[in-house]
């Protein structure tokens, strides 16, 4: 067997078992509430004959080593329960909404990786005034609340400014088509897209500078400086190169910061994702739901972590061995 | 023998003198200092709550619903017609006591199994930290979150479970110190004294694993008053608890016409987050000197 496959099958071991962590976890919780577990499964609202078919589908009358087979299958087929609020079944209300995350999420996480990588690495070029100024900046991004950010931004640019629209995904009672479609959701992209990137921008800028500046010590750039190439290409070309490896990882490790930002995010510009399911499941104790969004947001984190690691492998050999 | 020993490690340090040591001749770092005072100065607001506020914090209709913010209602009112100013004050030391009571149960958990790990390893430690690997990837947000919709919205509820998701990096931090400390001479040398394990782990290795552990700890505190934030944001919140976070919930209905509702108190929880992020941040720099250089 090759080291590349065997590599993706020890991480695949690795990370399989994370997901049936998930589940058991939640299983556990489930059934530690004080009182019947029932209301968290079913939901607190639903009449008597309901409950009941719930219960028995459940099993929830049975031991509880074969309630926790009962529903270990049950996630593992994809059946979440049903939510009696939305009568829909939990795991195809957040599917639906799955997209609409994972574009706020991708489009962040690509912005904010392009320009910061662009700002850290010329601020690690030209120190001095520039230092102080981003160094500032990092601190303030990443210590601003997505939540708190975003309402900022909402009231700036939406309701005194009236740049943008005050949230949603696209103009209500406009059935654009094509183009003007595609065109209508990036105008409502722009200001969660804008919550969403600067805390890590604010974390790739930094992470890039400093990662710049260690490998502008290293020798094989006095070597390219010697040769007598141009600083601009000493810097772009041997040095962010190398520096680039942590940057990746950073970014894509990061994909659960991010996700749990654009759940925060998704409240306040209506954004029709996972988060404002759960927003919107909290306020109406949907437990079924809530429990649902756990699930498959922790599903989607793993996942990604996963991805992460085995590109990692790709595109650094030395790891694969270790 | 105890004589020459002294009550103190044998490694004459305990972490405090350490940590100051690193500090304190070394040009001042402005960036501990900052912190230090940002944080000081809120700790003060939090304490001095009664006495710097004029009304009762969560009381309705202390003033007309949706005041704008002047001398009387320094940040306004809100929709129920409570003061603003007062509730933030008093939403600061909600976020101190979350962050330092959730991290001290992590703390606790955290240093347990980072122990266990790093000083007995063998299995026990694979096992140990493959369970906090796991648990460290697992969205800590959204396990607090469900922690506390499952376990009932009371403030108990909310730090507890804030302190469940907290502990695995500070785990891994003690083993990693553990792992390192423990080959040093000077453990050897208890060991040839005769020091009971307890000993060795407690009196000698946790002190000198304080010092990179601090500022670390410090960082958590942050993340866990952000939980706190995050979850007040979604509206999962003591309701008999004055919160930053639920503020900005109720906000979020309002801020088409009530801007001062969100400005307030997202500026300072903000500001608490700023400072010890500069306390946290500038405390790893300070005692990390490859990154001193920079």
């Amino acid at each position: 067997m090759s080291p590349l496959i065997s590599f993706i099958i020890k991480k695949l071991v690795q990370y399989i078992p994370m997901m049936f962590a998930v589940i058991i976890i939640t299983f556990i919780l489930v059934n530690m509430a004080p009182g019947d577990p029932t209301f968290i499964l079913v939901g607190e609202v639903g009449d008597e004959e309901f409950v009941r078919a719930a219960r028995a589908r459940l099993g929830l009358d049975k031991p509880l080593h074969e309630r926790f087979l009962i529903y270990v299958s049950n996630v593992l087929k994809g059946d979440l329960g049903y939510s009696y609020l939305r009568s829909e079944p939990v795991a195809k209300l957040i599917i639906d909404r799955i997209p609409a995350t994972l574009l706020l999420v991708l489009t962040a996480m690509f912005f904010s990786a392009l320009v910061g990588i662009i700002i850290g690495t010329i601020a690690a070029a030209k120190r001095g005034v520039l230092d102080i100024s981003l160094s500032t900046f990092s601190l303030v991004g990443i210590s601003i609340p997505y939540f708190w950010l975003g309402q900022i931004i909402l009231v700036i640019f939406a309701v005194k400014l009236g740049l943008f629209p005050l949230g949603g995904m696209v103009t209500v009672g406009r059935n654009y088509q094509g183009i003007d479609h595609i065109l209508d959701v990036i105008y409502h992209l722009v200001l969660p897209v804008m919550t969403l990137a600067i805390f890590n921008l604010a974390y790739t800028t930094k992470i890039t500078r400093g990662s710049v500046l260690e490998a502008l010590t290293q020798d094989y750039i006095v070597t390219a400086r010697s040769k007598g190439l141009p600083e601009s290409k000493v810097i772009f070309k041997h040095a962010l190169r190398n520096a680039l490896i942590p940057v990746v990882t950073y970014t894509g490790f990061n994909t659960g910061v991010l996700l749990i930002g654009a759940i925060l995010t998704e409240t306040i510009f209506a954004w029709p994702g996972m988060g404002s399911l759960l927003y919107d499941s909290i306020r109406l104790r949907d437990y079924p739901v809530i429990l649902g969004v756990f699930i498959y947001g922790s599903i989607i984190i793993i996942i990604a972590n996963l991805i992460v690691d085995i590109l990692y492998g790709l595109l650094d050999p030395r790891i694969r061995v270790r | 023998m105890n004589k020459i020993i002294g009550k103190n490690s044998l490694l004459k340090s305990n972490f405090l003198q350490l940590l100051f040591k690193k500090i304190t001749p070394a040009k001042a770092n402005s960036r501990v200092f900052t912190g230090l005072v940002v944080v000081l100065a809120i700790t003060m607001m939090a304490i001095t709550a009664p006495l710097i506020t004029w009304y009762p914090p969560l009381k309705t209709l202390v003033g007309e619903p949706f005041t704008t913010p002047n001398n009387y209602y320094l940040f306004g009112t809100d929709d129920l017609g409570r003061d603003i100013y007062t509730n933030v004050v008093y939403g600061i030391r909600t976020s101190l006591i979350v962050g330092l009571s959730s991290v001290l149960i992590a703390v606790i958990i955290g240093t347990l199994i980072g122990v266990l790990a790093g000083y007995y390893r063998g299995l026990l430690e694979d096992f140990l930290m493959r369970i906090t690997d796991m648990t460290l990837i697992l969205p800590q947000f959204l396990l607090a979150l469900i922690i506390v919709a499952i376990f009932g919205q009371n403030f108990q509820n909310i730090i507890i479970a804030i302190g469940i998701v907290s502990w695995p990096g500070i785990a891994r931090m003690i083993r990693a110190e553990f792992l390192s400390i423990r080959e040093r001479p000077f453990i050897e040398a208890a060991k040839a004294i005769g020091l009971s394990d307890i000993k060795i782990i407690f009196s000698e290795i946790l002190p000198n694993a304080m010092p990179s552990v601090i500022p670390y700890v410090i960082l958590q505190i942050n993340a866990a008053i952000l939980i706190e934030a995050g979850l007040g944001f979604l509206g999962i919140a003591d309701p008999n608890v004055p919160s930053l976070g639920l503020m900005l919930n109720t906000a979020q209905q309002y801020l088409m016409n009530a801007w001062w509702m969100a400005v307030f108190p997202g500026l300072m929880l903000s500001i608490i987050v700023i400072g010890l992020n500069l306390l946290g941040d500038g405390l790893v720099e300070y005692l990390n000197p490859r990154l001193r250089k920079r």
